[in-house]
C-alpha cells in the first residue's frame, strides 16, 4: 500500500573532522582530505594506534551562545551545536518551535560513555559527595538528546537509537516511520559520537582499531582502506550530523527548500554477528532489499552506493558480498567510502553519509576511496565500480542513492534517498527481497 | 491503527519480586515488596543502602545458545525474560518460527550493560588495563542487549535498541508496534532491561532521590525511589497471526503516546505539561476519551515531586474523571528498575486487563493532600479492567503512554 506521507529532507547541521557544513564536507571528501591525525584529546602513550579523527577544537561559546551550556557535557553540545545548524539550514525559527511540536531522534553508541565513567571514577576515588549531580544527568544514554531538546524547545517525539555503526541510519529510519504515520510534521534525526580514551581503548583492545592487532603483522602500519586488501581495522573518529526531515505537504506549505527525499528504508539483523560470512552478507542484502522494496524501486534504479564499509576486515567483505547479491544485475554501479577519509564516526556515520550523497546528488561528484590500491580480490567489480579518487555520476537514468550501515554487531539498515517527488516504479528484478513494502 | 491491531501474547518477567509470570503476578497482588539492603556493591560511603536487585538469578541457567560468561548481566536478564515470553505466548524460540527475518527485537534501557563501564574503571583506578581483558567493546554497548537477544532466539528482523532511560520500555514497546502495524515485522519481542549498578545507584542518591527505609508513592512522608534492576518483555503479534494460530491473548496495544518536556534534564516540568501531551496522545490515538480508563500504572517513582507532578498531569488530562480512575505504582513493591520499569508495568497492564485485577500502591499510609486521587492504597482491587493506561517518564524530559485494552471481538 502506497504511503500518501513522504519524507523530506530540509535542512542538515553538522560538525565533523571534515568541516561543519555540507559544503565543506562534501569539499574535503572530494579533494581526497584525510581527517586522521594525532589524537589531541587524551594521550595514547604505549599503543600501538595513535590516529583518530578529532573535530577541530570548536568554539561553543560561538555555537550554542551566551546561554549557560555548563550542563551540557561535550557530546552533548556537539549535538546541540548541530541541532542549531541544522535548524538554521531548515528555516525553522525559535519562534516556529514554541508553536510546532519537531521531534529530535538521535543515534548514536556511546553517547556520554567518558561522562559516565568519570562520574563513576570520581565517586570511587574521592567520595560519593564528588560525583555531581549535574554529571549525573549526563550519565543517561539519551542524555544528548534530552539537552539538545531543551537547548532549542524540541518538544516532539525524543528518541535515541543504539545500533553501533548503523546507529544514525536506524535513527533516520526510525524519524521516517514516525512522519508517515503522521505522528509528526518535523523532526531532526541523524547521529552523533565523541572521540574519548574510554572507547578508543576499548576498541583497541578489541583489535578493531587499524594497526591494533595483538599479532600486527606489519607492526606500526595503519591501513583503514575500505575494500582494500591491505586493510587492518578502521579508524576511530566523532561527528554529530542531523537533517531536518519533514512530511513533504507541511514543508511545502511553508515553503521550504527540499534537498531530497527518504524514499524507503529497510533493517535486518544477523545472529552470527559476522561470525557466518553467508548470514552476514545475506543480513546486508536483506536491509536494503527491503529498503528497495519500500521505496518501490528496482535495484537498476539506484545511481550509487555510499557504503559502509571502515577498513573492518570482516565487514567489509560481508557489505561486499551483500552489495553484490542485490546489485548483481547491475554494472559498474559506483560505490564510495567515506569513512576511508572520516574515519569510523560511529553514530555519526549514516546521517553525514547522507549528507554528502545529497551533495553529489546535486553535482554529481561522488568522492573516492581515499589510498585505495589494492580492491580486495573478493570485491564484486564488474558490478560495483570503486576508485580512489572522486568521478562524476550520472544520475539521470538512474536517480536513486543507496546508503548503506553495518554495525558492529549484526545490525544492518540501510536508506533509498532521491529527489524529492513519488518514487516512479522502475523495471528490471525486484532487489534482493526481504519484504516490508506493504 | 485499528485496522491491523496488535495484540500482547507472552509475557517475560526477571525482577525483584518474582521472576515468571505467575510468581511476578501473585506477589504484586498480595503487596510483597522487594526491598533489602544492596548486595551487589558497599553502600557504606552513602547515607542510603535499600535496593531491589534481582537475587539468586544465575544468567548460566537462563542463556541456552550464547556463552553466558560472554554477556553482561542486562542482557542475562533480558534473555531469562524473552525465553519466558517466547514460552508463554507458546512460541519455542526460532524454531516455531516460518520466517525469522520477520521476527524483530525492540529494547529499551538507561544505562545499558553499567557493570562493564564499572569493571573498565576499576582496572583503569587500578593502573592495570592490560589486565582488563579484550572484550569491554563486546560486552558494554547498549545495543548488544538488543542484539544478545536476537541472536540467542535467531530473530533475524531488526534488532533496535532504544535507550530512552526510565520511559525506554514504553519507547521499546511503541516501536515494535509501529513495525508490526506497518507490515515489516509479524513477530516482535519488545521490552526493557536494566542491571543494578553503583553508578546508576551513586547518582540517585546524590539527587536525594533514594528512599531511606522503604518506597512509599502518593504518601505524604514519601521520601524517594528504591533503584533496581530486572527486565521485562512481551510477545507482540498482528491480532491476525494471532488468532490463526489460536494465541492467548492479553490484551490489544491501542496506541501510545509520546513527548518531551524540553525542559529539565532530571526535574519534570512544573506543570505536567508534556507528561500530560503523552497521555493526551495516547488517548486520541486510542480513539478513547478519558472516561473509558478503567486503570492507571503510574510512573509512581515515590519521590516527593514526581508524584505531585504526575497528579497534576492525570488531573489536566482526565478532568472529572481523575477521581474516578484507579492509579497505582508497583514502584512500591518493585523498586525503580530504571529501562525494564515501563516493559514490567506494561506486563502489568496486561495481565491487569487480562485478569480484571489491579496490584495496590503499597505502603500509602498518610495521604498527601496535593495527591488527592485513588491511588488503591495498600491492597490489590478486583474491577472489571477495560482499558489500561501505562505512564512513564525518564531523564532527558521523555514522557511515554501506552494504552493496553480488552481484545473484543
Amino acid at each position: 500500500m502506497a504511503n500518501p506521507r513522504r519524507v523530506v529532507i530540509t535542512g542538515a547541521g553538522l560538525l565533523s573532522p571534515l568541516g561543519d557544513s555540507p559544503e565543506a564536507l562534501h569539499a574535503a571528501l572530494l579533494a581526497g582530505r584525510s581527517a586522521l591525525g594525532p589524537i589531541t584529546l587524551f594521550p595514547t602513550t604505549g599503543l600501538r594506534c595513535t590516529q583518530a579523527g578529532e573535530i577541530p577544537a570548536f568554539d561553543a561559546q560561538a555555537l550554542l551562545g551566551d546561554r549557560n551550556f555548563r550542563p551540557l557535557d561535550r557530546i552533548s553540545r556537539l549535538v546541540a551545536a548541530a541541532a542549531g545548524k541544522a535548524l538554521a539550514a531548515s528555516g525553522w525559527r525559535p519562534e516556529m518551535l514554541r508553536q510546532t511540536e519537531v521531534g529530535l531522534v538521535l543515534g548514536t553508541m556511546f553517547c556520554g560513555v567518558h561522562t559516565i565513567a568519570e562520574f563513576d571514577r570520581r565517586n570511587l576515588t574521592r567520595g560519593p559527595s564528588y560525583a555531581s549531580p549535574l554529571d549525573f544527568a549526563n550519565t543517561v544514554i539519551n542524555a544528548a538528546a534530552g539537552q539538545t531538546a531543551i537547548w532549542h524547545d524540541l518538544r516532539g517525539v525524543n528518541s535515541t537509537i543504539a545500533g553501533g555503526a548503523a546507529s544514525g541510519v536506524q535513527a533516520l529510519a526510525y524519524a521516517v516511520d514516525l512522519l508517515r504515520s503522521g505522528r509528526l510534521d518535523a523532526v531532526l534525526a541523524g547521529g552523533a559520537d565523541e572521540l574519548c580514551f574510554e572507547t578508543f581503548y576499548g576498541f583497541y583492545r578489541a583489535g578493531r582499531l587499524c594497526g591494533s592487532a595483538a599479532d600486527g603483522e606489519a607492526s606500526g602500519a595503519e591501513v583503514p582502506v575500505p575494500f582494500d586488501a591491505r586493510r587492518n581495522g578502521f579508524a576511530l573518529a566523532e561527528g554529530a550530523a542531523l537533517l531536518m526531515l519533514e512530511e513533504a505537504e507541511s514543508a511545502a506549505r511553508r515553503g521550504a527548500t527540499v534537498l531530497g527525499e527518504i524514499h524507503g528504508h529497510g533493517g535486518a539483523f544477523d545472529p552470527s554477528r559476522g561470525e557466518d560470512g553467508g548470514r552476514a552478507a545475506r543480513a546486508v542484502a536483506r536491509a536494503i532489499g527491503a529498503a528497495l522494496a519500500d521505496a518501490g524501486i528496482a535495484a537498476d534504479r539506484v545511481g550509487a552506493v555510499s557504503a559502509a564499509a571502515d577498513g573492518g576486515v570482516l565487514l567489509d567483505r560481508h557489505e561486499a558480498a551483500g552489495l553484490e547479491s542485490v546489485f548483481s544485475g547491475c554494472r559498474a554501479l559506483p560505490v564510495t567510502a567515506v569513512k576511508s577519509m572520516l574515519g569510523e564516526p560511529l553514530g555519526a556515520s549514516g546521517p553525514l553519509q547522507v549528507i554528502d550523497l545529497l551533495e553529489t546528488m546535486r553535482d554529481g561528484a561522488l568522492p573516492g576511496i581515499r589510498g585505495l590500491e589494492e580492491l580486495d580480490p573478493v570485491f564484486p567489480r564488474a558490478v560495483l565500480a570503486t576508485s580512489p579518487e572522486a568521478r562524476s555520476v550520472d544520475f539521470s537514468s538512474a536517480p536513486f542513492a543507496v546508503v548503506d550501515a553495518v554495525g558492529f554487531d549484526g545490525q544492518c539498515a540501510a536508506l533509498v534517498l532521491g529527489p524529492a517527488g513519488p518514487a516512479m516504479v522502475g523495471h528490471g528484478d525486484g532487489g534482493g527481497g526481504g519484504g516490508g513494502s506493504r | 491503527m485499528s485496522r491491523n491491531p496488535v495484540v500482547v501474547t507472552g509475557i517475560g518477567v526477571v525482577t525483584p519480586v518474582g521472576t515468571g509470570r505467575d510468581e511476578f503476578w501473585d506477589n504484586l497482588l498480595a503487596g510483597r515488596s522487594g526491598f533489602a539492603p544492596v548486595s551487589s556493591f558497599d553502600t557504606s560511603a552513602h547515607t542510603v543502602h535499600l535496593g531491589a536487585e534481582v537475587r539468586g538469578f544465575q544468567g548460566a541457567d537462563q542463556v541456552r545458545n550464547l556463552d553466558a560468561s560472554r554477556l553482561g548481566r542486562a542482557s542475562q536478564l533480558a534473555i531469562a525474560a524473552a525465553h519466558q515470553a517466547l514460552a508463554d505466548a507458546g512460541l519455542d524460540s526460532s524454531a516455531g518460527l516460518a520466517d525469522p527475518g520477520r521476527a524483530g527485537v525492540s529494547m529499551g534501557t538507561t544505562s545499558g550493560e553499567p557493570l562493564e563501564v564499572e569493571r573498565f574503571d576499576d582496572f583503569f583506578l587500578a593502573s592495570d588495563l592490560a589486565g582488563m581483558g579484550t572484550e569491554f567493546i563486546v560486552r558494554y554497548p547498549c545495543h548488544v542487549i538488543a542484539a544478545n537477544v536476537a541472536a540467542e532466539l535467531g530473530f533475524e528482523g531488526s534488532a533496535t535498541m532504544i535507550p530512552a532511560a526510565c520511559a525506554a520500555g514504553n519507547y521499546a514497546i511503541a516501536h515494535a508496534v509501529d513495525l508490526l502495524s506497518a507490515g515489516r515485522a509479524d513477530l516482535m519481542l519488545a521490552g526493557g532491561a536494566d542491571a543494578f549498578s553503583r553508578i546508576t545507584y551513586t547518582g540517585f542518591a546524590r539527587l536525594g532521590a533514594i528512599a531511606p527505609v522503604t518506597c512509599q508513592p502518593f504518601d505524604r512522608n514519601r521520601k524517594g525511589m528504591i533503584p533496581g534492576e530486572g527486565a521485562g518483555m512481551v510477545v507482540l503479534e498482528p491480532l491476525a497471526r494471532a488468532l490463526a494460530r489460536g494465541a492467548r491473548i492479553y490484551a490489544e496495544v491501542a496506541g501510545y503516546g509520546l513527548s518531551c518536556d524540553a525542559h529539565h534534564m532530571t526535574a519534570a516540568h512544573p506543570e505536567g505539561a508534556g507528561a500530560a501531551r503523552a497521555m493526551e496522545r495516547a488517548l486520541e490515538v486510542s480513539g478513547l476519551n478519558a472516561d473509558e480508563v478503567s486503570y492507571i500504572s503510574a510512573h509512581g517513582t515515590g519521590t516527593p515531586t514526581n508524584d505531585r507532578l504526575e497528579t497534576i498531569a492525570v488531573k489536566r488530562v482526565f478532568g472529572d474523571a481523575a477521581r474516578r480512575v484507579p492509579i497505582s505504582s508497583v514502584k512500591s513493591m518493585l523498586g525503580h528498575t530504571m529501562g525494564a520499569a515501563s516493559a514490567i508495568e506494561a506486563a502489568v497492564c496486561a495481565l491487569a486487563v487480562h485478569c480484571d485485577r489491579i496490584p495496590g500502591t503499597m505502603n500509602l499510609e498518610e495521604p498527601d493532600p496535593e495527591c488527592d486521587l485513588d491511588y488503591v492504597p495498600n491492597a490489590a482491587r478486583e474491577l472489571p479492567v477495560r482499558v489500561a493506561m501505562n505512564n512513564a517518564y525518564a531523564f532527558g524530559g521523555n514522557n511515554a503512554s501506552l494504552i493496553l485494552r480488552k481484545c473484543e471481538m
